[in-house]
């Protein structure tokens, strides 16, 4: 009985504090949402998140149409085909960054498929993004065998072992069997798909964990062998997995930088409250000068703070994960100082409209989890679905991981990354620009 | 330093009022300051001190009412009128991770002063606030009369005309009490204007020569002490004091009295606690914070 009478206590106190209410119910529901929705889990198996792969078809034939055809259908892929005769290339769309991967097709293409000569097909990789090279291989299977089947199957048989390095004395009587089975395959296929019962291609955590063959097997890498496929690595100059590993790392550190930066700008933006309770922002308005003053001193504050933070953050990144922060010192730092002012012009607006300190903490948490995570702090973006993505980039963070990645990744300089910085700029302008008339309204003599 | 022998008002309001919602604040206040004066604002809680103290340090805009301080409006020449007064906020409101000095430094340079001026703003806080030893340490070790004394001197590094000082004694020792008020007599002697919040009768009998007295916003009587202890509504009894040097002579006058049909009673001369507690301890400050 005692322990109803206190259990009841607390439930008032706490269902009359409306702020903690709403963080409690509140920001589980939020990210759960956010979650759900990176996952490709809200709206249906057709809003799943497909990564992009550019084709570029300089052969124009039938069976290159076809193969397009085919790899518009998979589910995994959103594909972007280059109009015949662009100036654009696959390969210099990947290399720039905007996509993951791009198939290029070259002229001769179904002259060497009806031949049996190796296939002029390259697949232009980036192979900082690790996740999405495992989706489009799994999906590139399914599509050459749904177009090409017929041409590619027999000598399938062939580039498997030579792809496992099968050894040369009984290489033939293996290439025997393995010829026969696709024979039965094509049979059991026909059967399937006869009942209907032919699994959905294109699942691309299915594929990907199926292609995550344990030890040093690249499933990504060996699918390009077994398709006929030269595969490049258009970005980073170096050796696959060490390169693979550098941009986790830079990703990884850029991502929490960004995180972490929120939160403790939310902090520095929060002294302006502490100030009102201590009294001193009384003091502060007493004193010579206009309320405008004082928000332009917190968010000079907490710019410097921010800045001083990235500086820390982005040294200790280079010393420990070999993070490229000389590749282009200029565009970082004012990258940097990009970033670091579009934060603090949140932290200083989040100050503003919060009207206490625990207001504050749960509004913070609330969005600056949200943002982080709709924003690639947690995940590449790239493996969301699309209105994901779209969503994304209406907060900072998107765009400081792009101005990043451009940075680390793509070797880009200042110029290369200035709508990156445009944006950043634009948000810390209307932030700072709605605090202060926030701020001077709350602090007008009323 | 002020000019001195200025006659216009420091501060004239006529009919000020003040709303909060449906509450009622300030309820037609007319007030009067003359240069160089001290009104004392007594009341008890809620009777709207601080509020009009708010209002005329242009903190709160007035309800309705008209308000003109150092002739300014505080409204409208809020900027103005805002580097020419102090106020003393009955909340401490100092920076803890900051020393002394660095406060003082802090609030003269949001006054404008640099360089030597600085440095006099700093060095004078200080040797107001008696807080010149205890200088360079942070105020969170300062005990509460520390910090008292402090808020009072972080108020005045801009030399104002006229001072608020709302409640500045609240919750310290006798010791530091006395200092706040020889700082308010050097203000005094210097010709700056002062208003005194308090519900302290004792200090605003002390240290003002005027006094209004405010309840449920409202003046209820206002003049000198002498004018306040002729006022109608306050009640006056003749008491003679005989003094004798014995108790023994005193029983034996009072028997002669109570003969005569006249109510008495005998006093024994019993100091107050607060003539104990400083006749006991001595009038010197103790600044001991747990820094020290």
């Amino acid at each position: 009985m005692r322990a109803w009478v206190l259990a009841r206590k607390d439930l008032q106190v706490y269902f009359r504090d409306r702020v903690a209410v709403l963080l409690g119910f509140g920001l589980p529901i939020a990210l759960a949402t956010v979650f759900a929705g990176a996952m490709g889990a809200i709206g249906g198996g057709d809003s799943v998140g497909r990564v992009e792969l550019v084709v570029e078809d300089r052969d124009q034939s039938d069976a290159s149409r076809a193969l397009v055809e085919e790899l518009g259908r998979s589910d995994g892929l959103r594909l972007d085909v280059l109009e015949p005769g662009s100036a654009d290339t696959a390969r210099e769309r990947v290399a720039s960054g905007d996509a993951p991967a791009g198939l290029s097709i070259g002229a001769g293409f179904a002259d060497a498929l009806a031949k049996g000569v190796e296939l002029p097909l390259v697949l232009a990789r980036d192979p900082g993004k690790v996740i999405e090279q495992q989706i489009i291989a799994g999906n590139l299977i399914p599509a050459f065998f749904g177009a090409l089947g017929d041409a590619l199957g027999p000598r399938m048989g062939a580039r498997v072992l030579e792809t496992l390095d099968f050894p040369l004395v009984g290489r033939e009587r293996a290439q025997t069997i393995l010829d026969d089975t696709w024979q039965r395959m094509e049979s059991l296929v026909g059967d399937i798909e006869d009942a209907d019962e032919a699994p959905a291609d294109g699942d691309p955590a299915k594929r990907s964990d199926e292609g995550g063959a344990s030890g040093d097997f690249d499933f990504a890498t060996a699918v390009g062998s077994v398709l006929g496929l030269q595969v490049e690595d258009v970005v980073g100059g170096g050796e696959h997995a060490e390169l693979q590993k550098r941009a986790q790392q830079a990703n990884a550190v850029a991502g929490m930088a960004v995180m972490m930066l929120l939160f403790g700008l939310v902090h520095c933006g929060g002294t302006l409250l502490q100030e009102e309770a201590d009294g001193t922002l009384d003091r502060l308005r007493l004193a010579p000068g206009s309320a405008s003053s004082i928000l332009f001193g917190k968010v000079l504050f907490s710019w410097i703070v921010g800045l001083s933070q990235l500086v820390v953050l982005f040294a200790y990144g280079a010393a420990l994960f070999d993070v490229p922060v000389l590749r282009a010192p200029l565009a970082l730092f004012v990258h940097s100082a990009a970033v670091a002012a579009a934060v603090t012009g949140f932290g200083v607006l989040f100050a503003v409209l919060a009207r206490s300190q625990k207001q504050l903490e749960g509004l913070s948490t609330l969005v600056v989890l949200t943002m982080s995570a709709l924003g690639g702090s947690w995940w590449p973006l790239s493996i969301t679905p699309d209105w994901y993505q779209f969503l994304g980039h209406f907060t900072l963070n998107a765009w400081a991981m792009d101005g990043y990645q451009g940075i680390f990744w793509y070797e880009k300089g200042l110029s290369g990354i200035l709508p990156e910085i445009g944006v950043l700029v634009a948000i810390a302008a209307v932030a700072v620009f709605l605090a202060l008339r926030l701020f001077e309204r709350r602090m007008s003599v009323r | 330093m002020h000019e001195e022998g200025t006659k216009a008002p420091v501060i004239e309001v006529r009919g000020l009022t003040r709303r909060f919602g449906s509450r009622v604040a300030v309820d037609g206040l007319d007030l009067t300051l003359a240069a160089g004066g001290c009104l004392g604002l007594l009341g008890p809680n809620g009777a709207g001190k601080s509020t009009t103290v708010r209002i005329l340090s242009t903190l709160l805009r007035p309800t309705a009412g008209e308000a003109r301080v150092l002739g300014l409006d505080p409204v409208a020449d809020g900027a103005r009128l805002r580097a020419r007064i102090g106020v003393v906020p009955q909340d401490l409101a100092l920076y803890e991770q900051l020393s002394a000095a660095e406060n003082l430094a802090f609030f003269a340079r949001l006054h404008g002063r640099t360089g030597a001026a600085l440095d006099a703003a700093v060095a004078n806080g200080l040797a107001l606030s008696g807080l010149a030893e205890r200088a360079a340490d942070r105020v969170k070790t300062f005990s509460g009369g520390m910090k008292r004394r402090l808020n009072v001197a972080v108020a005045l590094v801009n030399e104002p005309e006229l001072v608020f000082l709302d409640e500045p004694t609240v919750g310290i020792d006798p010791q530091s009490r006395e200092r706040i008020f020889e700082m308010v007599a050097a203000l005094r002697a210097r010709g700056t204007a002062l208003v005194y919040t308090s519900h302290q009768l004792g200090e605003v009998e002390r240290l003002c020569d005027r006094i209004v007295i405010l309840d449920r916003g409202r003046k209820v009587a206002e003049g000198t002490l002498a004018e306040l202890q002729a006022h109608p509504r306050v009640q006056r009894r003749g008491t003679a004091v005989l003094r004798f040097g014995s108790t023994g002579e005193a029983r034996t006058a009072l028997e002669l009295v109570e003969r005569a049909g006249a109510a008495c009673a005998l006093e024994e001369d019993q100091p107050g606690l607060e003539r104990i507690f400083l006749d006991l301890t001595g009038r010197a400050l103790r600044d001991e914070g747990e820094g020290s």
